[in-house]
């Protein structure tokens, strides 16, 4: 019963202290929440989601002999001019080069396509010598890409015309015919219909183009890779300020042996392992606590979906019994209270940062994996990666077991040093 | 001279600590070297084959079209072919054993070869489905590689169509093929990639450009975010003073009240421009970050992004009531500041509300600021609207605390 009214003393403190409320719950939520906003912003599927400000120089003008009606230049210049795709690019002429690398220097454009005087001669003459130039601000990542598929995707249209006529002349000849003047320009005009609406379809009415994106069926599991990806950001934020939490929770010792609290309890008849149980317990429920809130807020809030709940409960005992166990070893090591910042902070957040807690969706080298199987955080993380992918409970026995382990060797050792201190 | 005082008095306090030289320094150094490993590790080629991998679940096997389609995949170079077995494709996208599954419909090249030029009858094209997320990077990488495929495929289905049309051998499937299969050799032939040459857009001439050095972004994003998070020590200096009296005490002299505020501040911009010049020493010697090559410019950013964070400092100090909750406000802070000026990611893919804001943000001017020197090559002059910002930020936080700071009870 005393374990318990020490553990409920403890518990209202740490509930009345805005500073453990707002690293237990306020810094995790919030990091995951700008991630969250973030990431739902950048939807890499559609394309028209975010804008880009592009730059046309066409120096490239039409050969007299040519049998086009307009050069390859203008056409590339067009397309970025084009009704169907002003809603996400704004595209602006420049005269030269030289103007264009002023517009990128001072980021009035993000990328410049530079189609350079003879491109439409030398393309006829089968000479590919004399590229497009697409020069981009070096910031940028997804915009020239997106600027060069286009660029491509032209350039393979008037391919495609090319090899149209080849292959049609070809059969026509092979069974003993000619293919007329007008019937080139028709076949030509035909096949860039084709590959016009065949395009705009891939572009702008998916559900009408050769190929249709389906996604997977909803269930109640992490489907979109947005939700799967913010259930690995806030397991690893929940991982991260759980040890943070049961750490500062732990510093209530420190803090009434300080403030003599302590030592006065000490002089009553209550036995001291029965203090520091109730102490431990304390911990215990508020990491318990944090946990389950920042489980239901992740749910509710960004959907995620932590798995059945024998694995939940598996990965969160794990992740309790852990944490406990190192934030008694790391006070039991603390002398006074002002040391427990830089102790903290130095210490969780490197076997944070060697956990992975940070890194939750980089692909990072086997060799620093690997590193995870030495610290507890690492095995919290397997534990949620295994539940978040809806692996049964019996899946995480492993790191559970691995977790218990741990948390009981970190316990036991703290637990001898406040034996010793307290004695 | 007084306003100095309060300054010295302040770092001696600050510094004399040695906690302090965790955060300050060792922290930022830490990460940068972590953030950098992880850019560096995300973006190099190592010996695994980290090709996104597509199932192909074909209930057209024998199909001319779709056996070029397999053909065409088998031999990409940014996707992995397997195949999978008749059903199992959602299973196996579910389980991740592939990143997403091509499933072919029945009869699907008889459809093709069987209609009319689609372009003079407007009929509908026969449809394959990717079963993906394409919001993921790896189901966008392979949408992005089925279209090149896909593109090249049908149009060789359509010139072959239009080839039979106009030779009028309608009808006769040996004919398509030898078309269709001239028109898969002609695209074969074609590399429209080559024509279009990508190019940064950098003003670097020397040879010994380091604009592709993985810390270019790691180590400005990690400067901006620890000289945010070293306010946790620098901002409870105003909180111990008034826990402690020492503001009250000071308020009965003759000092005039925006000295202190002064000097306090003075003491974090001091305190905060050390760090960053410690962290861009720290990278231009230990991570080939070439600050050093506009000397300058980066002073005017540094300079004036210290003054911000002293000016923002001093307003957690002046709100805040206890240690713990300069401590929470600087983390907050740093947390907001942080993810919306990019210091933890490009902003360029974002878009809606994050972008907007981003590109009002302190940190995200910071950031210009150097990514203008480090990664767009541009001379000091690049700073000066950067700093000029910074410069306004750090005024309209300065008020803002002062005006908070006469209304305190003291």
């Amino acid at each position: 019963m005393k374990i318990l009214d020490i553990a409920l003393k403890d518990l209202v403190r740490s509930s009345r202290s805005y500073f453990l409320i707002g690293m237990a719950l306020v810094a995790p939520m919030l990091v995951t929440a700008l991630i969250y906003f973030a990431l739902g912003s950048m939807t890499g599927g559609d394309v028209s989601a975010f804008s880009m400000r592009v730059g046309v120089v066409n120096l490239d003008t039409l050969p007299a002999d040519a049998h086009l009606e307009t050069s390859l230049g203008q056409n590339i210049r067009d397309m970025f001019f084009d009704e169907s795709v002003q809603s996400w690019i704004t595209a602006s002429d420049y005269a030269d080069e030289a103007a264009t690398r002023v517009a990128l220097d001072t980021q009035e454009i993000g990328v410049a396509v530079i189609v350079p005087p003879s491109f439409t001669a030398d393309y006829l003459a089968g000479n590919y010598q004399t590229p497009v130039t697409i020069l981009q601000d070096p910031t940028l990542n997804i915009a020239p890409g997106v600027v060069r598929d286009m660029v491509i995707s032209l350039l393979d249209g008037m391919a495609g015309g090319e090899i149209a006529y080849r292959v049609v002349d070809a059969q026509v000849r092979s069974n003993g015919g000619v293919l007329e003047p007008a019937s080139i320009a028709g076949l030509v005009q035909q096949y860039g219909n084709w590959y016009i609406e065949f395009q705009r379809a891939l572009f702008h009415t998916p559900e009408k183009a050769a190929l249709v994106v389906t996604p997977l069926g909803t269930g109640d599991e992490n489907t979109s890779s947005i939700t799967r990806i913010m259930g690995m950001v806030l397991a690893g934020q929940l991982i991260f300020f759980s040890f943070f939490t049961g750490a500062y929770a732990m510093m209530s010792i420190l803090q009434e042996s300080e403030e003599g609290t302590l030592a006065r309890v000490f002089t009553t008849p209550t036995r001291r392992a029965a203090i520091l149980m109730g102490k431990f317990t304390a911990v215990f429920l508020t990491v318990l606590l944090q946990g389950l809130v920042l489980l239901i807020a992740g749910h509710l809030i960004f959907g995620v979906h932590w798995g059945n709940p024998g694995s939940i409960t598996l990965a969160l005992l794990g992740q309790m019994v852990a944490s406990v166990g190192l934030a008694v070893m790391l006070v039991s090591f603390i002398k006074t209270s002002q040391q427990a910042g830089p102790i903290f902070g130095g210490a969780l957040t490197g076997l944070g940062m060697i956990s992975g807690l940070f890194t939750t969706n980089i692909a990072m080298p086997d060799a620093f994996n690997a590193i995870g199987n030495f610290t507890p955080q690492g095995w919290v993380l397997k534990a949620w990666e295994r539940s978040l992918a809806g692996q049964p409970a019996s899946e995480l026995i492993l790191p559970f077991v691995v977790l218990v382990i741990m948390g009981i060797v970190m316990f036991t050792v703290g637990a001898l040093v406040f034996r010793k201190r307290f004695a | 001279m007084r306003i100095l005082d309060i300054t010295l008095k302040d770092l001696t306090q600050i510094l004399r600590d040695l906690r302090s030289l965790l955060f300050l320094v060792a922290m930022p150094v830490v990460f940068t070297l972590f953030m950098g490993f992880a850019y560096n590790s995300g973006g190099t080629e190592d010996q695994t084959d980290n090709r996104p991998v597509l199932g192909w679940t074909s209930n057209d096997p024998n199909g001319l079209i779709s056996q070029q389609i397999y053909t065409l995949l088998s031999q990409s170079e940014t996707l992995k072919l397997v195949d999978l077995t008749s059903g199992t494709a959602e299973e196996s996208v579910r389980a991740g054993e592939v990143s997403g599954a091509l499933i072919i419909p029945a009869g699907f090249s008889d459809q093709l070869i069987g209609m009319e030029n689609s372009s003079q009858t407007g009929a509908p094209t026969p449809q394959l489905a990717l079963l993906a997320d394409v919001n993921s990077p790896q189901g966008q990488a392979l949408y992005q590689a089925l279209k090149t495929v896909l593109t090249r495929s049908m149009s060789a289905a359509e010139i072959a169509s239009l080839a039979v049309d106009m030779s009028g051998e309608q009808g006769d499937p040996a004919s398509f093929e030898q078309a269709f299969n001239a028109a898969i050799q002609g695209w074969a032939q074609t590399d429209s990639a080559s024509l279009v040459k990508l190019e940064l857009a950098v003003r670097e001439t020397e040879q010994d450009w380091y604009g592709d050095n993985p810390y270019n972004q790691a180590s400005p994003g990690i400067l901006v975010q620890f000289a945010i998070f070293g306010l946790v020590t620098s901002g409870q200096i105003m909180v111990q003073e008034r826990k402690y009296r020492t503001l009250q005490r000071m308020m009965t002299t003759s000092l005039p009240p925006w000295q202190v505020v002064a000097g306090h501040t003075l003491a974090m911009f001091v305190l905060v421009f050390m760090q960053e010049a410690l962290l861009v020493v720290f990278g231009q010697l230990a991570l080939g970050v070439d600050y050093a090559r506009a000397p300058l410019g980066v002073t005017l950013v540094s300079g004036t992004l210290g003054l911000w964070i002293a000016a923002l400092g001093l307003l957690i100090g002046v709100l805040a009531e206890e240690d713990s909750q300069v401590v929470l406000y600087s983390l907050i802070a740093m947390f907001i500041f942080s993810a919306l000026g990019g210091t933890w990611f490009p902003l360029e893919a974002t878009s809606g509300a994050f972008s907007k804001i981003s590109k009002i943000m302190p940190s995200a001017w910071a950031m210009q600021g150097y990514q203008n020197i480090l990664l767009r090559g541009l001379g000091s002059a690049s700073a000066w609207l950067p700093a000029a910002v910074l410069m306004a930020y750090a005024v309209i936080f300065f008020g803002v605390a002062v005006w908070r700071y006469r209304k305190l009870k003291i």
